[in-house]
């Protein structure tokens, strides 16, 4: 009987999950949809940039004819949506592509790239915000602070120009650019040498700022009673901070960590751009440059729905290891599938 | 046999503004399964002579000068490693606040049962858990299987404080140090807490410091009663002998 | 313990500006003359920063770009900031389903990373101008703000002090100003600063990536974008120059931020590690 409740309330909760996914994808479509549309003057131009003004009058009209441009935009935005349910996002104009192809022929990269960065921050800002709190205002966690302010406040791109002037135009030592040589797209050492800069910037662009925050989240829990009380039990100021504190640290940092994705994506993205490193970010800015709405709008919908994603996951998450928050919705019996 | 000597003890708390003298000059001691109620008013220094001899206070405090013997053995230059084998072993305290005292994301009995553990680390799980079960239906958890799933929160404040000392006592201490332990508790809940007391001096034959405010606990449980005021302890004596100075003086406390 | 007030950053930073506002005093060339006789020189007695790849001396550049890179920072912020508070305040006052509304919007909007939704608008919108510029990197900022002032104008209406303050008759401005700006001011400051700091972030990144002001305007951002060419010629001046005050003002606006969000920590840590 308990069993059947906690497994129906489980797949209650997943579903309530899905819909509330699919409605903030749905409204983040509408907005984006809208923005692209914003454009000022003729909406064929969102289309077609510069090239419209080669088109002669007739050309035009048949363009926007066959785009639906002369139906009103809910119209318009109905259609494609008709379109995207089905997987189909329109046409690249740079790429002369579909708009699927061209990112699912790139969209690996920047995962490996961006998800990659991601753990290493999560690793490393969590095992250096531990020690910089075991060390509190001693010389080493001083030092650790005056370092890393100065490298949280570093643009990206910035240090991606230091790095490569360092590393590859003065010491010759790493490629400063691309994700693989040419002809080497399954050697495994040539694409980690290609990823080493990049991978370097993500994390010590942001590095610092989570871990920061787990030094600061860590020195509160270090201040509370319950400290004490694991002394006196005979712990040592070590054991207290990895057992104790780390565990009531911990929820706030998941749920801090879900927020930061989007901010770690989005710093891929320039990072990309600087190392012309065959991604998703690297293809919004060249779209960008050229015009390429229809691409544009659909990577920042992608991005969106995957930091979407990931917010709902590491909140259904840290629901369940923080205590407090697990039996507030349930009123102290069971669990929930997630909120 | 005195179990705890303290000798002239000063403890300073260094901070930017100045010096602040929070015990000066301390001398008491206290004999082997004796009850001591240490009362005075808030802010006297009561709390910082218990977390000054289990050398719990913050880096800015100091001991300036005095002695701590446990035993005949002198303690007061000992190390942090040192003291961490005296705590939990030899000491054990009991702290004001049972509400914040406890870890509020581990379970009452994750929590018991670590004390049990860093105490007897060569017991088996189950020899652990049987242990951690009797501490709880000691201090009147029940039923232990249930309240040691429940979280601080869960807890009223009676419970928790039930926790903390359960805590506590899973330590087998020789010398326990109860703050406040019963102000935070309605009156009823604070007579079974002091009964319990007594019956765990009867059964394990340990000493108690009991710091208090509260004449009437006092009168119920201590042996002697030592009284402070700004940081200094000014009189220690029998219950009956200082309950009574209190009585007809009140301006004593 | 009241934190110490971060007295270099502050010099630097008024040192910074100051000489930006004053550039016409500082600069020893026309910012904007392209010498092609002296392409890409190495910083030396007459450019003291080295010139660019198009002949202009960078010493000048720098103070007549760093205008506009803090113009574009101060008037994002002015921008972002009175959007956070307008909605923030209004959705604090709010009924709940259109606090929630609002909030959610919010969050779907903080959802896209901000400079791919300030690449996008700009896209959207075409060639970039100082205010263009302005105006995008404002409309992309506001969020996380928006946030704080909420929960903050929530307070108002919920915090016990408040309640007390008001039971004591206390009127409306008496409790925002003694009770209310106290805690409200420095997290709004804070982020307020970071705002420009992120701005002139924005700037130099959309600018570097061409996407931003073009080359012929000078900014510190712009400036970087000739980047690519110097780093094959190894003029290394070029790509450290702008970027050391770029990253100088942005260092000494955090410090700055941090010490606006109000005082230390007061209490001991209880976990005496001395061992």
């Amino acid at each position: 009987m308990w069993r059947k409740f906690l497994r129906r309330s489980y797949i209650i909760g997943i579903l309530h999950n899905a819909v509330k996914f699919a409605l903030s994808v749905f409204a983040l479509s509408v907005l984006v949809f809208a923005i692209s549309r914003l454009a000022p003057g003729d909406p064929l131009y969102a289309y077609y940039g510069e090239r419209v003004e080669k088109m002669s009058a007739a050309q035009q009209e048949e363009a926007m004819e066959r785009l639906g441009l002369r139906e009103p935009i809910s119209a318009q935005y109905a259609r494609w949506l008709q379109g995207a349910v089905h997987g189909d996002f329109g046409i690249s104009y740079q790429y002369k592509r579909d708009v699927k192809e061209v990112i699912a022929a790139r969209i690996g990269n920047t995962l490996l790239l961006g998800g990659l960065g991601f753990l290493l921050i999560f690793a490393l800002a969590l095992l250096l915000g531990l020690f910089c709190a075991w060390r509190e205002d001693r010389a080493a966690d001083r030092l650790i602070c005056k370092i890393g302010t100065v490298t949280s406040c570093i643009p990206e791109f910035w240090l991606s120009l230091l790095l490569i002037l360092v590393f590859a135009v003065w010491l010759d030592w790493l490629p400063s650019s691309g994700a693989y040589s040419v002809g080497e797209e399954g050697n495994v050492a040539d694409r980690a040498a290609h990823l080493i800069l990049p991978l370097a910037v993500v994390v010590l662009g942001h590095l610092w700022y989570y871990a920061f925050q787990v030094r600061n989240r860590l020195l509160e829990e270090v201040r509370a009673d319950y400290v004490l009380l694991a002394r006196m039990k005979g712990l040592s100021g070590r054991q207290v901070l990895y057992r104790h504190c780390l565990r009531g640290a911990l929820p706030s940092y998941l749920s801090m960590m879900s927020v930061a994705l989007p901010h770690i994506l989005g710093g891929t993205y320039v990072v990309e751009a600087v190392f012309s490193y065959p991604g998703i970010g690297t293809l919004a800015y060249e779209s960008a440059r050229y015009q390429d709405y229809n691409l544009l709008m659909v990577v920042s919908l992608l991005t969106g729905a995957l930091v979407i994603f990931c917010n709902m996951l590491a909140r259904t998450v840290s629901g369940r290891i923080d205590p407090r928050m697990r039996m507030r919705f349930t009123g102290g019996g069971g669990e929930v599938g997630g909120l | 046999m005195d179990v705890l000597t303290v000798k002239n003890l000063s403890v300073s708390f260094f901070r930017p503004e100045g010096e602040i003298e929070a015990l000066k000059n301390v001398s008491f001691s206290l004999r082997e399964g004796e009850i001591l109620a240490v009362m005075g008013e808030t802010g006297c220094g009561k709390s910082v002579l218990c977390k000054s001899i289990l050398k719990l206070l913050p880096d800015i405090a100091q001991i300036k000068t005095g002695h701590i013997d446990i035993r005949g053995e002198e303690i007061t230059g000992y190390s942090e490693k040192q003291m961490r084998k005296l705590r939990g072993h030899f000491f054990s305290m009991v702290f004001q606040n049972p509400m914040t005292a406890l870890n509020p994301c581990m379970s009452v009995g994750e929590q018991i049962a670590e004390a049990v553990r860093l105490r007897q680390p060569c017991l088996t799980g189950r020899e652990r858990r049987r242990r951690t079960a009797e501490l709880m239906e000691l201090v009147g958890l029940n039923p232990p299987g249930e309240r040691a799933k429940q979280y601080p929160f869960q807890l009223s404040g009676g419970m928790a404080q039930r926790c903390v000392i359960a805590i506590a006592l899973a330590a087998e201490p020789t010398v326990l140090f109860a703050d406040e332990a019963t102000t935070a508790l309605d009156v009823t809940v604070q007579a079974q807490i002091l009964e319990l007391f007594l019956e765990l001096r009867k059964r394990m034959g340990m000493s108690i410091v009991l710091v208090t405010h509260n004449p009437g606990v006092a009168a119920r449980i201590a042996d002697r009663v030592a009284l402070m005021r700004d940081g200094a302890l000014f009189r220690i004596g029998d219950v009956e002998e200082i309950l009574e100075e209190i009585i007809h003086n009140r301006n004593l406390t | 313990m009241k934190k110490k007030v971060p007295v270099l950053s502050l010099l630097v930073l008024t040192g910074i500006v100051i000489s930006c506002l004053a550039c016409g005093l500082i600069m020893t060339k026309d910012p904007l003359y392209m010498d092609l006789a002296h392409c890409n020189e190495a910083p030396g007695k007459e450019f003291l920063f080295g010139t660019d790849t198009m002949g202009r001396d960078i010493f000048s550049m720098i103070w007549y770009g760093g205008r506009i890179s803090l113009t574009i920072g101060f008037l994002a912020t002015l921008l972002s900031t009175a959007l956070a508070v307008l909605v923030g305040s209004v959705s604090g006052c709010a009924p709940a389903r259109m606090d929630g509304i609002l909030m959610r919007l919010t969050e779907l909007i903080l959802s896209v990373p901000g400079l791919l939704l300030t690449v996008f608008l700009q896209a959207v919108f075409g060639g970039a101008n100082v205010y263009s510029l302005s105006v995008v990197i404002g409309l992309t900022g506001w969020m996380s703000m928006a946030k704080v002032v909420r929960t903050e104008v929530l307070q108002l209406n919920h915090t016990d002090y408040v309640l007390a303050a008001k039971c004591l008759g206390g009127g409306f401005f008496h409790v925002l100003f003694r009770h209310l700006a106290p805690n409200f001011f420095p997290s709004v400051l804070f982020m307020a600063v970071m705002n420009v700091r992120n701005a002139i972030v924005a700037e130099s990144t959309l600018s570097f990536l061409g996407l931003g002001l073009p080359v012929e305007v000078v900014s510190w951002g712009s400036m970087l974008s000739l980047s690519e060419n110097a780093l094959l010629t190894r003029a290394w001046w070029i790509i450290l120059v702008p970027g050391l005050f770029l990253t100088a003002t942005l260092l000494c606006l955090t410090n700055l931020g941090n010490y606006m969000r109000g005082s230390a920590n007061k209490r001991h840590s209880n976990l005496g590690c001395r061992e």
